[in-house]
């Protein structure tokens, strides 16, 4: 089961501050809701876990990240991410390639295309679901990544913004709020077209 | 007078072979007493849960218990390891393969078994399963039988790469299993040269799965100081199963005892020995205490007995009157990853050689390759007679094909081609010997109960009105099936033949008790076997208990599936019971000082010919029996056993027709009605029988209309839960008309042939044939099952027909 994602997001900051947080593996998984880097192997290798919270179900996906690329000149970074749940009926894997588009001297775009595949009980039961829900991942993090890079700006050069404090308590992504946040997006677009064939 | 309705009154008392007496078991299911496998309590008793794999094609890295055996209430967790030592963790199957009981190495399915963990009570044991962390490297998977044999695709099946041949001939690639052929292939190639009219389509015979209602399970439980182990399983053939455990186990088979009680269904579903069975056997042994092991649902429908999976090809060869000069079927059958199904071993594409169905068909040629995927393994299941479904479907389609190319009626093309009722008993090409049959008159049976030319009118004149909603189709089936396996000259499993059996004892006060080799689950074998002796021995049905499945009571036979019951065991029940009868008719000369000749039979007794008020009843006789007053050197007792092995397969045969309305603007199908004929020879209890065709109909219903088991490209399910796959309800089912005609089965003692699973195989093309009828004016001549609503829509919306 893979989607494919591509999605496009405004940053307040400058490419080059955009892009040091970018770099920085365990700072992005701090963005990423419910997702914590539990161990850093070398500097292209490290393990994580995501947690996902379907009512009183968890998902608790235990995993590996390798950086495959950095590339300073488009500032671009892909990595590859894989784990199972720890229940041992799912898994998950994506193929992701970011980078950071600058627009003008104060700002830029976070565009993401990414891969996800799933399978196991996700698969068969998330599927239809899977799409929308990832959407709504994606609206989560770039927002974190967004708010983390406005803190990061008034100082800093990038060095410093490496040295930030420990990333917050990971807080399972809560995936039935996600799919209120999907279904009432649907039905904001709704009403966005009634309003817009209603006669002048 | 008088003497009728005394006649009368003792034939209604015995309740014997054509009323319709009420289900004896029916009691304790509707007061919930039933008692089914999850019902067992043992003391003791561990819960086993499997970890299964989420990947469809994996390698196992490692698998670390650690954190399952800290799990409170867990007492093991057993993976491939440690079942080793006993050389378990691979098991023959029952179609002459291996498969893996817990994944050694590499998983080849989505769900596999991987370990089992053992708990002190079921939730403790899911708990632990989820604690047991198996590392996998993820492999491409093939889940399209058509890749399977592209040069270069993936090796499923890397413990038997190099094996050239998988019990069933030269394999040709790592992923073919067999490839099966049968017929005449250059006279059917000479017949498709010279025919004027020839068709050919592709047909796709889904997977779909028998989903009983009741899941599989056991509680395997072996007592360490005597040596004996007893296992309670959903088997739908308890001795098979006990003769394949002692092969496995080195267990003496005298010392093995399988007891099937109670069976929620199983439909095939319950034929094939399946790893959790074996894993908690040896469990058992291991601990010395009783395992138990159940399915969830979707443990069932996942990784347990699918059918069907068959990728078809069917060519017809006709004269320029329809009549047919020649057949070519092929097909490539999904097996799964491993060949799991119930194979006799002559015969590893079941009987998909009568495919020639009630046609004279003179050059026929049939042919099915089989390969691997990574896919649950299975096949035959599903009221399918061993492939008898996937058989029918395609020659009766391709004869609805033939009809639209001929354009000729497809009730007549029918009529064209049947075997004439007197060329009976008619060998088909493939050298199946139909035995008898009248097809022409079922078939005029059933067009004039259902108004055929008005039906057709009727269609007429709805296509030509241009604002008609529905667009309104007739099927058409007229099926000839093969069930009663089967002769052991031709039919072995694992070399073991295909009788049956069936012990009786009579008691002095004129009770019986009846064992038998089959193994109901919920055919009614209580109530029907009881009428048989009942109108053989003159003794009330109500007195007669019929017991079935516990191999320490029963004698050999080889269990119910292939609707084998009633031509298998039905049969050997009758000669049991003559038997009897011929040792009581002498007891009953002695006692009237009469010469055996002078004896005529009448109901309930024995008369002196020409001096009727000399007789003795059988009632009298069952107590004479066990006295001393006996001719001069008879044993005491009535009792007898009879191992039957059959002479033939029986052969019923039907016609149906199913009129629908499919809306053309959400594509759904109405059922307005279906009609159904069965002829299946002498017929025991008309109420059951009826049942049988409700429940087959049900089921074919389900399959042509909803059912499949889609996978994606990576081998996840899709779909195998409830909450995707279609179990029709009440609100959906349509309302069966049943009719019937009698043509006794020869070779039968009491004639009869066995019913349960012809209305699924009849009803399925008979559906099938109905929604396609509904388009063919617009030159539709195949549409794939399932006929849901979004697919028949898709159809609609590329005819543009949904436009106002």
């Amino acid at each position: 089961m893979k989607v494919q994602l591509n999605r496009s997001f405004p940053m307040p900051v400058r490419a080059d501050v955009a892009w040091a947080l970018l770099q920085d593996v365990e700072g992005v998984a701090a963005c990423m809701p419910g997702a914590k880097i539990t161990e850093r192997i070398d500097a292209t290798h490290y393990k994580g876990t995501v947690s996902v919270k379907v009512g009183p179900a968890s998902l608790s996906f235990r995993g590996e990240i390798e950086v495959k690329l950095v590339d300073a000149q488009v500032r671009t970074l892909r990595l590859f991410a894989r784990g199972t749940d720890t229940t041992g009926g799912s898994g998950a894997s994506m193929d992701l390639t970011a980078r950071i588009d600058a627009q003008d001297a104060a700002t830029c775009n976070l565009v993401g295309d990414s891969e996800v595949s799933m399978s196991g009980k996700a698969a068969g039961f998330g599927a239809r679901m899977m799409g929308p829900v990832a959407d709504q991942v994606m609206k989560r993090f770039s927002a974190n990544f967004a708010a983390r890079l406005q803190a990061m700006q008034p100082s800093a050069p990038a060095a410093q913004a490496v040295e930030e404090p420990a990333a917050p308590e990971a807080k399972p992504l809560n995936a039935l709020a996600l799919v209120w946040a999907v279904i009432r997006d649907w039905l904001r677009a709704l009403s966005g077209k009634r309003r817009a064939q209603k006669p002048e | 007078m008088g003497d009728q309705s005394e006649l009368k009154d003792r034939e209604d008392k015995l309740q014997g072979m054509g009323t319709s007496l009420l289900r004896k078991e029916d009691a304790r299911f509707i007061r919930g007493q039933g008692s089914y496998i999850d019902d067992i309590k043992l003391p003791g008793m561990l819960f086993g849960a499997i970890v299964r794999s989420p990947y469809a094609h994996a390698r196992i890295k490692s698998i670390d218990k650690t954190k399952a055996l800290a799990c409170p209430g867990v007492a093991a967790v057993l993976t491939a390891d440690d079942l080793k030592p006993v050389n378990l963790h691979w098991m023959p199957t029952l179609g002459g393969d291996v498969q893996a009981v817990l994944a050694d190495k590499k998983v080849c399915f989505q769900y596999q078994e991987v370990a089992m963990v053992l708990a002190t009570d079921r939730f403790a044991a899911y708990d632990g399963a989820a604690l047991v962390e198996v590392d996998y490297e993820e492999l491409p998977a093939i889940v399209d039988p058509k890749l399977s044999m592209a040069p270069g695709a993936p090796i499923i099946r890397e413990d038997i790469q190099d094996k050239k041949e998988v019990g069933h001939g030269p394999r040709m690639h790592p992923n073919h299993i067999f490839t099966w052929e049968a017929g005449d292939k250059a006279a059917a190639d000479a017949a498709f040269k010279s025919a004027p009219i020839t068709v050919r389509e592709e047909i796709l015979n889904p997977r779909v799965h028998p989903c009983p209602l009741e899941t599989c399970g056991c509680v395997a439980s072996f007592n360490k100081a005597t040596g004996y182990l007893t296992v309670y399983m959903t088997s739908q053939a308890p001795h098979l199963v006990r003769t394949v455990l002692a092969m496995l186990s080195g267990i003496a088979e005298s010392k093995i005892r399988v007891v099937g009680g109670d069976i929620g269904g199983g439909f095939g579903n319950k034929v094939p020995v399946y790893p959790g069975y074996v894993v908690a056997i040896v469990a058992s042994i291991v601990t010395g205490v009783p395992v138990k092991w159940i399915e969830s649902r979707i443990d069932n429908i996942s990784t347990t007995g699918f059918a069907r999976d068959y990728h078809c090809v069917g060519e017809l060869a006709a004269d320029k009157d329809g009549r047919i000069k020649g057949l070519r079927f092929t097909a490539l059958a999904d097996h799964g990853a491993f060949n799991s199904h119930v194979s006799a071993t002559k015969l590893p594409a079941g009987l998909f050689s009568i495919c020639t169905g009630s046609y004279a068909i003179p050059n026929a040629y049939a042919r099915v390759d089989a390969v691997y995927t990574n896919k649950a393994p299975g096949g035959v299941a599903y009221r399918c007679s061993l492939r008898v479904t996937e058989a029918i479907y395609l020659i009766e389609r391709m004869m609805d094909v033939l009809a639209q190319e001929v354009g000729v009626d497809k009730a007549e093309i029918r009529r064209r081609n049947f075997v004439q009722a007197e060329q009976f008993p008619y060998t088909t090409s493939f050298g199946w010997t139909l035995d008898s049959g009248n097809y022409h008159a079922a078939l005029d049976k059933v067009l004039k109960a259902v108004d055929y030319e008005g039906l057709r009118r009727e269609q007429a004149a709805k296509r030509a009105d241009p604002n008609c909603p529905t667009l309104m189709g007739i099927g058409i089936s007229t099926f000839t099936e093969i069930v009663g396996a089967g002769p052991t000259k031709v039919c072995d499993i694992l070399g073991v033949g295909l009788f049956d059996s069936c012990e009786i004892r009579v008691h002095p006060t004129g009770g019986v008790i009846a064992r038998l080799g089959t193994m109901s689950q919920g055919q009614g074998h209580a109530t029907t076997y009881a009428q048989i002796i009942a109108t053989e021995l003159g003794l009330p049905a109500s007195d007669i208990v019929v017991e079935e499945g516990d191999t320490d009571k029963a004698p050999y036979g080889a269990g119910t599936w292939g609707s084998r019951s009633t031509p298998v065991s039905g049969a050997a029940t009758a000669m049991a019971a003559r038997k009897i009868k011929d040792k009581a008719k002498k007891i009953a000369a002695h006692l009237l000082e009469v010469a055996e000749g002078d004896l005529e039979w009448e109901i309930d007794r024995f008369k002196v010919k020409g001096n009727p008020g000399q007789a003795k009843t059988m009632k009298e006789i069952c107590m004479v029996s066990h006295t001393g007053n006996l001719p001069a050197g008879m044993e005491q007792g009535l009792n007898a056993v009879s191992y039957y092995d059959p002479p033939n397969l029986t052969f019923p045969f039907g016609a149906y027709v199913c009129v629908v309305d499919v809306d053309k603007f959400t594509g759904e199908t109405k059922v307005r009605r279906f009609y159904a004929l069965d002829d299946c020879g002498t017929r025991i209890n008309p109420m059951i029988i009826e049942g049988q065709i409700h429940g087959g109909l049900t089921e074919a219903f389900a399959v042509a209309m909803g059912q499949q088991i889609p996978f994606d490209e990576s081998g996840n399910h899709l779909g195998n839960s409830l909450m995707d796959y279609f179990l029709p309800t009440a609100v959906e089912t349509p309302a069966w008309e049943t009719d019937h005609t009698v043509t006794p089965c020869p070779h039968h003692p009491l004639g009869a042939k066995g019913v349960a699973e012809s209305p699924h195989v009849g009803g399925i093309p008979c559906f099938s044939n109905a929604v396609i009828d509904a388009f063919s004016h617009l030159g539709v001549r195949h549409m794939d099952m399932p006929h849901s609503a979004y697919r028949v829509w898709k159809k609609l919306d590329a005819l543009g027909l949904n436009k106002r």
